[in-house]
């Protein structure tokens, strides 16, 4: 009996050592996906390869083909595998769909590399008709969980938070500039993120002016001398602060004589250096609007607490997707046996009836030969009605013995391939319309 | 007749400035924006036929008391809403200025009615009237927008300058946007409030005899224009933010003493300003 499977590790189970050497992108992934496809006993195979997860999905005899394409690759990987078949494999696809697998949950990018790796393997001819509908599903379970709860709400990182500062302030931030001030690393990711909301300039300064001009090449700024600094927070409206010095840059008599030259336009400061560069009594100057590090971590703090109460509600979403889709497929796997039983029944009753009336044919009258098909067809109906109801209402509870036994019992061989042929064109058709 | 009208107009500002508040409160029903636009537009249409109604009925005297005058000033406060809406569509506004139009339209609610002391002036029916009674209802609208505008403001700064990133601070929108729609409701309610003090003082050659007469309401208005002028001007060199915001609800606190005072009997010849 064949089930779907699934052998991967993770950023929960395994250091990135590790994942780095099962790594799978490109024309890997392809070849991974035909060197599955070839393992005896696989039917269907998809791999969710992303930098931080590897998870090989397999409609297949055993987990045995997945698992050896990890050990093949890293014999390290022994021991950082987890491994999950039917209803739980569902469950994780379904769960790492939702993003709430993911390192930061909530986040979006996992449900694209989802659909991507279903591409891919369609593509490949590695996942077919059982696929396609698993990947649907999993689809619509992370659409559920995206509208109907608020897991994807809030700023989840640092530079997300100032970005969401300086919008309440200044709303986009066409025709002004920005100032970066220090070569911290999170102060140029904070930068190039508010640039990408429109900042007509980026001007860097460091005491280093070898370092300012390195770090304005790759925020696209201008470098500008640190001497120049009381002049550039007059030119400036959003003022980030990230160098390592040990005591206030930004002094409140800065501050002072900045907002005065500004004629009192507002400026913003986001301090992400600690210990902190801007004096906090900056903050009590009217229209400057400081910010540290504990501030917006608090924001980030605050959204994942949110983010978790809403996992909850998430995960009861995820947990009613995959009972559904197990009924579903149970129900599939039922409907097979019923439509060759009733075939073989029919066919019994048609061919009784035929020669009956071959022997009987001349005595009757079109209507009577009529009724004699009736007839037989109607013994069928009714003998199987009791058995037909029993099998729909064994497979939608779960229960997968009683197909197998009415096979066995009427010696019957269910075609695997009547197994909603045309789903592969549904879910390819629903791809290309998300993407 | 009239005042049937104007009790559904009445409930369609009820309805409209509901649909908005509940956008605020809950951002997802973004269909409540629309359905409140629409609902203040036939408000404010439904508004203008009770008005005319009135004047049948009343023969306009109706408006030259308090009830009727707030009833004019909610009309044009609605009216210049919708305008607001359709080319600077912020619908977050619309959750803090309707309450106040309605606050002014809610007193008729309760009845119209022929409440002029003594006989009409024999201004009535001049084109110089009719000018500066409806730009003198346009300014005060739009000064009140302004403070609505401003009140927002001070909000949201409170929320951005002491660090609570909670439901308000989401929901206002951006102080920049805030601050400059503060200054076009200010620079615009100066412009039309000009033109009523130049064809007030048409008016008053008319009524008194002279352009100026240092009549209370002449001086008061003078000082409320003053004011304005000055944010005008302020803005120019820069003022802008939290000081040009608490300026802008000083400004509107003297428009509400300017036309309390009128309603004051005996103290300003000055007439229709609500007595």
């Amino acid at each position: 009996m064949s089930g779907v499977f699934l052998v991967g590790l993770s950023h929960h189970s395994a250091p990135i050592a590790v994942r780095e050497q099962v790594a799978l992108a490109g024309e890997g992934l392809k070849a991974a996906l035909e060197e599955l496809k070839s393992r005896p006993g696989v039917r269907e195979a998809m791999i969710i390869a992303t930098c931080n997860r590897v998870e090989v999905y397999v409609l297949a005899e055993s987990a045995e083909p997945a698992r050896r394409l990890f050990l093949d690759r890293a014999a390290a990987a022994d021991g950082h595998l987890y491994e999950h078949r039917d209803a739980s494999a569902v469950r994780h696809l379904f769960r790492v769909s939702a993003s709430l697998d993911s390192m930061v949950l909530g986040e979006q990018q996992i449900l694209g590399q989802v659909k991507e790796a279903y591409g891919v393997a369609s593509a490949a001819a590695a996942a077919g008709a059982f696929f396609s509908r698993l990947c649907n599903r999993a689809f619509a379970t992370a659409k559920r969980v995206r509208t109907e709860t608020e897991i994807g709400r809030g700023a989840s990182s640092v530079s997300q938070v100032a970005v969401e500062l300086v919008e309440k302030i200044f709303g986009d931030l066409e025709g002004k500039a920005v100032l970066l001030v220090g070569a911290g690393k999170m102060g140029a990711l904070s930068a190039r993120a508010l640039a990408s909301l429109g900042a007509s300039r980026v001007l860097v300064t460091n005491r280093s002016y070898e370092r300012a001009r390195e770090l304005a090449n790759q925020t696209g700024g201008h470098a500008r001398d640190f001497a120049e600094l009381p002049q550039l927070l007059v030119e400036a409206d959003v003022v980030i602060v990230s160098t390592g010095a040990p005591n206030y840059v930004i002094t409140s008599e800065l501050a002072q004589a900045t907002m005065k030259a500004r004629r009192h336009r507002s400026i913003c400061f986001i301090d992400l250096a600690v210990p902190r560069n801007v004096d906090p009594r900056c903050g009590e100057q009217p229209d400057l609007y400081a910010y540290d590090m504990d501030d917006l971590q608090r924001v980030v703090h605050a959204t994942k607490e949110a983010r978790a109460g809403e996992a909850l509600r998430a995960e009861a979403i995820v947990e009613a997707e995959v009972m559904a889709f197990n009924a579903e497929r149970e129900t599939r796997a039922a409907l097979p046996v019923l439509a060759a039983l009733r075939q073989r029944a029919e066919a019994i009753a048609l061919a009784e009836a035929e020669r009956t009336l071959l022997q009987v044919g001349q005595k009757l009258d079109e209507k009577g030969r009529r009724s004699v098909e009736a007839m037989a067809r109607a013994i069928v109906n009714k003998l199987l009605h009791g058995p037909t109801a029993r099998l729909k209402e064994a497979a939608s509870s779960g229960d997968s013995t009683l197909p197998g036994a009415a096979a066995e019992l009427f010696g019957l061989e269910p075609d695997p391939t009547s197994e909603g042929a045309k789903a592969p064109e549904e879910a390819r058709a629903a791809l290309s319309e998300k993407r | 007749m009239s005042i049937t009208i104007l009790r559904v107009a009445a409930l369609l500002y009820v309805a409209g400035a509901g649909s908005y508040i509940l956008f605020f409160a809950r951002p997802k029903h973004r269909g409540a924006v629309r359905l409140g636009f629409w609902l203040i537009t036939v408000g404010f249409f439904v508004h203008a036929a009770s008005i005319g109604a009135a004047c049948k009925e009343y023969g306009g005297t109706e408006f030259f008391n308090l009830r009727g005058g707030f009833g004019l000033l909610g009309w044009v406060g609605a009216g210049a809403f919708v305008l607001l809406q359709r080319f600077y569509p912020i619908p977050a506004v619309g959750a803090f200025i309707l309450p106040l139009v309605l606050m002014a339209v809610l007193p008729g609610f309760f009845g119209l009615g022929p409440r002029a002391q003594g006989p009409l002036p024999n201004v009535i029916g001049k084109p110089a009237l009719t000018v500066h009674i409806s730009t003198a209802l346009g300014g005060v609208a739009l000064f009140l927008i302004a403070f609505g505008v401003a009140l927002m403001y001070l909000l949201q700064e409170r929320e951005v300058k002491g660090k609570h990133f909670g439901a308000l601070f989401s929901r206002l929108p951006s102080l920049d946007a805030l601050d400059r729609l503060n200054q076009r409701l200010v620079r615009a309610g100066f412009v039309v409030y000009t033109v009523a003090l130049i064809t007030g003082s048409l008016v008053a050659k008319h009524a008194w005899g002279a352009f100026w007469g240092w009549d209370p309401q002449q001086v008061a208005s003078l000082v409320v224009w003053l004011l304005y002028f000055a944010l005008v001007e302020l803005r120019h060199i820069g003022v802008h933010g939290r000081r040009y915001a608490l300026l802008t609800l000083a400004g509107f606190a003297l428009v509400v003493s300017m036309i309390v005072m009128g309603a004051v009997p005996n103290v300003t010849r000055h007439r229709g300003n609500f007595q």
